[in-house]
């Protein structure tokens, strides 16, 4: 039987600021590169897993006012640092896991202007290590 | 250590105690934390304008 989550009240924090009223979407990759190791013999190709090369990626409302997503963001280009989600703002469990990248890499705020909308940024934090907390 | 000062960290007033990986350099240059007293505070970023041999 299918089964659906609205995420109504998500939390995210980025580098332990917490940016959920400020954020609109999140999607996260976390992905074992697959290394070859086909050999001679082998009638089909043979996968094997890698390092993990993991992302998240944010959709923020751009504000500048103080204490919010500039003011978060423009001092972790460049750097490294953490990002959390769960997918409530009750406490952390098996049906409410903590999730976190940490020391993944900030390489561009990309703020997009347009007329008559309100400035975002999409912004994508790379590599890190994953892990999910349940307690 | 560190004292929380917005609410998007946690309580104000609270001692900040970082995760590893945070990043405590952005932390306080937007005024999210503030060294507790007696700490030393953060380096200030200066821009070295003094000539290079």
């Amino acid at each position: 039987m299918a089964t659906a989550t609205l995420l109504s009240n998500p939390v995210v924090t980025v580098n332990a600021v917490d940016l959920s009223d400020q954020c609109r979407s999140l999607s996260v990759s976390v992905k074992a590169t697959a290394l070859d190791a086909t050999a001679f013999g082998d009638t089909s190709t043979k996968r094997v897993a890698g390092l993990f090369d993991n992302s998240v990626t944010l959709e923020l409302y751009f504000s500048y006012a103080s204490n919010e997503t500039y003011a978060t963001l423009q001092g972790l280009v460049g750097l490294t640092t953490n990002v959390t989600w769960k997918p409530a703002s009750g406490a952390t469990s098996a049906t409410n896991p903590l999730a976190t990248l940490t020391g993944c890499y900030l390489e561009e705020l990309p703020p997009v202007f347009t007329v008559g909308e309100l400035v975002t940024v999409s912004v994508t934090f790379l590599g890190g290590v994953y892990s999910v907390a349940t307690s | 250590m560190y004292l929380i000062v917005n609410p998007r960290i946690g309580t104000p007033g609270d001692p900040f105690e970082p995760a590893e990986g945070i990043n405590i350099d952005a932390l306080l240059a937007a005024g999210f934390i503030v060294p507790a007293e007696g700490q030393p505070r953060a380096k200030q970023k200066t821009k070295n304008t003094s000539s290079q041999e």
